[in-house]
């Protein structure tokens, strides 16, 4: 059996947080929303774009409680945590819209919430609900996701699945120097804070460099090194995986024993706290998927992300919630895979982008089904950057997306300066997704390879026509996300 | 077989070398492999109207498209209703008490007729009631089922499926063209597979030889209406054989479903039938689609009997398909629901013909 992720006294305490999150809902009915997604996945766009959909009564015409006309008033409130930041969504708006410029990464935790007020469908529902309902969102680097499945791990586990991954495929060429210096070091010997520095230092060279835009690997953690956030410098960030020794244990006071020392620390004090304070506490959670980008750089990445997701996923706790069981433990009783950035497609591949994205999260598919919790995958666009056109080609109309390409994107040779207006093909998704997982198993076959180039577009200009922005950001299925994730919380 | 094949070689014949060749077409699409490029002119917005995330396709016309049995609420015309029948009832007892009383005083065995014709027409008629409410029960049966199934695909647990697929069999023990796919479902019976799976499994094994014989019925009952209209001397004759032949049609369709209705329960269905046709406008899209056969010049060409013809038998293929709705024990799901295009090419082609 693996090792649990939590301890008994975490158990304890997350025990009580829930007993207090649900004596608070009975008054106040309160959902929190899970948003899921590696860095780069678009969390952050995701969230704007919703709150901004809600507030200012967007296009959402698959979301019944809005369509219907029973939400009577949307507003953002002061989020009930005082310790952690407001998420500023008024900030990435503006980014968004005015600058026309995708959010920085996010480098720290925040949070928002938001409070529906609606009247039920049913007469029963109206006579017995408050007619209430917040919804809690955080927001933090994807990065810090890649940390959840070390609870389960010990050092040995972790730095064995470490060295194991740095010597296959690309990462081999990427490791090499922490490698070779992982080679020089004796773990017996006794503990130096410059070597472990220099060790520390080497490893997260080499987790940056396949982090990087022309890798786009995603199973790297620990994933405090790629963003640390205030610890920066920490003895709980100064470590690194060793070989291990042949019984497993190392010498008191060796360099080994300090490394497992402060795995553990980092263990204890970064992550178990996260897990704790924000994703045992979960209702509902969309899981976004940037497949595009992997698939852009080709099998390798793909099934990176794969391991990545798998792992991640395995963390959560789906399931059906009882009155007697969701006292204490909560479980996520919907979870929606989102492969998003759809609108870098046409729309008639999205078909495929759904099938690619089912494959790769394919066991936690089937594990949360088998748990009775509700699943469905769906490619969506928190924003539509692009237009769908047809260009004629050769008695053929090829379907096209309009759009402005970020600056520095390339397209066969060609340069975008980030200013023109441009129809992109990418190019067709492979019809069977297995062809991207079999890839490595056997010899790589290029002519087998998708020929695809996912261009990067600019947020959409909003032609406004009044002083403030009136107009709702265009998106691609988040209504019917919306519906699946909130709609019965509303009915 | 041409006679050239039996003609005897009349000269030395030119030797043919074996090969081979391939039946198959040869998958150009798939060849043809599109590069990803970029157009910086040339291309063609598609327009507001045409995009679908901009104009989504109605999600709430096609739901009404889709034929739903009433909800039966509480009313207080009903409780009544029960009431005076209640009360009547007592009457009635009341009047037969005193009738057989009379008879025995008058006569014994005047008595005793009575009471046995009475009796007998009490148990006949008790029988016939417990028909209908079987009828009307099983009717219900195939709605839960529905319902059901609705729910059980939304939860992926294979268990609740299972159970589904099991009434789901019972309800078409006696259909023999469903015999393949009950044992094919059964063979599935210690497989792992999941609830939206298998519930689209048993639409396909067992619904899909139903609904074929369901699209023959419908189609064949629209080709006899559309045929008598035409020839029918007054509106009247055809009228009366359109609702004979609709009230066949609803009867027939739910028979194939494991429905089995017995005259309240047929009344029930033809009351959801017109009300669904009612709400949805059946002139207005009987218009739509006749404009479709009747506009391409064939109106100059027929006759307008031959094309009211063609009106009334759609009219019929319409009530056949809401009647298809509301008998089929699953929402169509994997399958495809038959739309009234399906059958507008066969009837005007029934038409045509004799011409």
């Amino acid at each position: 059996m693996p090792p649990s992720l939590t301890s008994l006294t975490d158990d304890a305490l997350i025990a009580f947080d829930n007993l207090t999150d649900r004596a608070a809902s009975l008054l106040h009915p309160t959902i929190r929303l899970g948003v899921t997604g590696l860095s780069r996945a678009g969390k952050t766009v995701f969230i704007s774009s919703l709150v901004h959909n809600l507030l200012h009564g967007g296009r959402l015409p698959l979301f019944e409680p809005m369509r219907s006309g029973r939400i009577s008033s949307v507003r953002l409130e002061q989020q009930p945590d005082d310790a952690v930041a407001r998420f500023q969504y008024e900030d990435h708006i503006q980014a968004l819209v005015r600058e026309r410029i995708w959010p920085d990464s996010t480098r720290a935790i925040s949070e928002l919430r938001l409070t529906l007020e609606y009247q039920s469908a049913s007469g029963w529902g109206r006579l017995f609900s408050s007619g209430k309902l917040s919804i809690d969102i955080v927001d933090y680097p994807g990065e810090w996701l890649l940390d959840l499945p070390l609870l389960g791990q010990e050092y040995s586990t972790f730095s064995e699945r470490t060295l194991q991954l740095a010597e296959t495929g690309i990462r081999r060429e990427l490791s090499e120097t922490w490698r070779q210096m992982t080679k020089t070091v004796d773990p017996d010997a006794p503990a130096d804070e410059m070597t472990a520095r220099r060790l520390a230092e080497a490893f997260t060279g080499y987790l940056r460099a396949c982090k990087s835009d022309e890798r786009s690997l995603s199973t790297l953690p620990p994933g405090r090194f790629l963003m640390p956030g205030d610890l920066e410098g920490s003895p709980a960030l100064t470590f690194a995986p060793l070989p291990q020794t042949p019984d497993g244990k190392y010498a008191k006071g060796s360099l080994g024993a300090m490394m497992a020392r402060r795995y553990d620390a980092y263990r204890n004090v970064v992550v178990k706290p996260f897990f704790r304070e924000h994703f045992a506490r979960l209702d509902r959670q969309i899981v976004l998927v940037d497949a595009l980008q992997a698939l852009n750089r080709g099998p390798e990445a793909v099934q990176d992300l794969e391991r990545a997701l798998s792992d991640v996923l395995a963390c959560f706790k789906p399931g059906t919630n009882s009155i007697i069981s969701s006292l204490t433990g909560r479980r996520i009783d919907r979870v929606l895979i989102a492969a998003t950035k759809a609108d870098h497609l046409h729309h008639e591949s999205h078909d495929r982008l759904e099938a690619i994205t089912r494959r790769l999260v394919d066991r936690a598919i089937h594990r949360i089904g088998m748990a009775g919790a509700g699943i469905d995958v769906m490619a969506i666009a928190s924003v539509r950057a692009t237009r769908e056109a047809t260009v004629k080609q050769d008695g053929m109309l090829l379907p096209v997306i309009t759009g402005t390409p970020i600056e520095g994107e390339k397209i066969n040779g060609e340069i975008f300066d980030g200013k023109r207006k441009t129809a992109i093909f990418p190019g067709d998704l492979p019809e069977k997704p297995d062809s991207l997982f079999h890839q490595l198993d056997s010899k790589p076959q290029e002519t087998l390879l998708p020929d695809l180039n996912i261009v990067r577009f600019r947020p959409p200009s909003l032609e406004d026509t009044g002083g403030a922005i009136q107009l709702s950001v265009p998106h691609i299925r988040l209504d019917r996300a919306l519906q699946f994730l909130l709609g019965d919380r509303l009915a | 077989m041409t006679s050239n094949d039996h003609a005897p070689p009349s000269g030395p014949q030119p030797t043919r070398r074996p090969g081979s060749f391939s039946l198959e077409e040869p998958e150009r699409m798939a060849e043809v492999r599109r590069r990803p490029q970029s157009f910086d002119e040339g291309f063609t917005v598609v327009a507001d109207e045409e995009d679908p995330f901009i104009t989504p396709e109605e999600m709430a016309a096609a739901d009404a498209a889709i034929a739903q049995p009433r909800k039966r609420h509480f009313s207080f015309g009903k409780l009544a209703l029960g009431a005076f029948t209640a009360f009547l009832s007592l009457a009635f007892w009341l009047w037969a008490d005193q009738v057989v009383r009379d008879l025995f005083a008058r006569a014994d065995w005047l008595g005793y007729t009575a009471v046995m014709v009475l009796g007998i027409a009490v148990a006949a008629l008790s029988i016939v009631v417990g028909r209908e409410v079987y009828g009307i029960l099983r009717l219900g049966a195939v709605q839960t089922l529905k319902a059901d199934a609705e729910a059980a695909t939304a939860t992926p647990g294979p268990k609740a499926a299972r159970a589904l697929v099991d009434r789901l069999t019972k309800l078409l023990a006696h259909r023999p063209e469903a015999a393949r796919g009950r044992a094919a479902l059964a063979a599935t019976k210690d497989e792992i597979i999941d609830g939206p799976q298998l519930i689209e499994l048993a639409e396909r094994e067992l619904l899909a030889p139903l609904d074929q014989k369901a699209r023959a019925l419908i189609l064949a009952a629209s080709r006899r209406v559309s045929v008598v209209t035409a020839v029918s001397p007054r509106a009247v004759v055809d009228l009366a054989y359109v609702l004979f032949e609709v009230t066949r049609l609803v009867r027939a369709m739910a028979d194939l479903y494991g429905g089995r209705p017995g005259t309240i329960g047929l009344l029930r269905l033809l009351r959801d039938v017109i009300a669904h046709l009612a709400v949805t406008g059946s002139i207005a899209v009987g218009d739509s689609l006749a404009q479709q056969v009747l506009g391409h010049g064939l109106a100059a060409k027929l006759s307008a009997r031959l094309g009211e013809g063609v009106i009334n038998g759609m009219l019929t293929a319409r009530i056949g398909i809401a009647a298809m709705d509301l008998c089929r024990p699953l929402p169509f799901r994997s399958l495809k629901r038959p739309g009234i295009g399906d059958f507008l090419s066969d009837i005007a082609r029934n038409d045509r013909s004799p011409t």
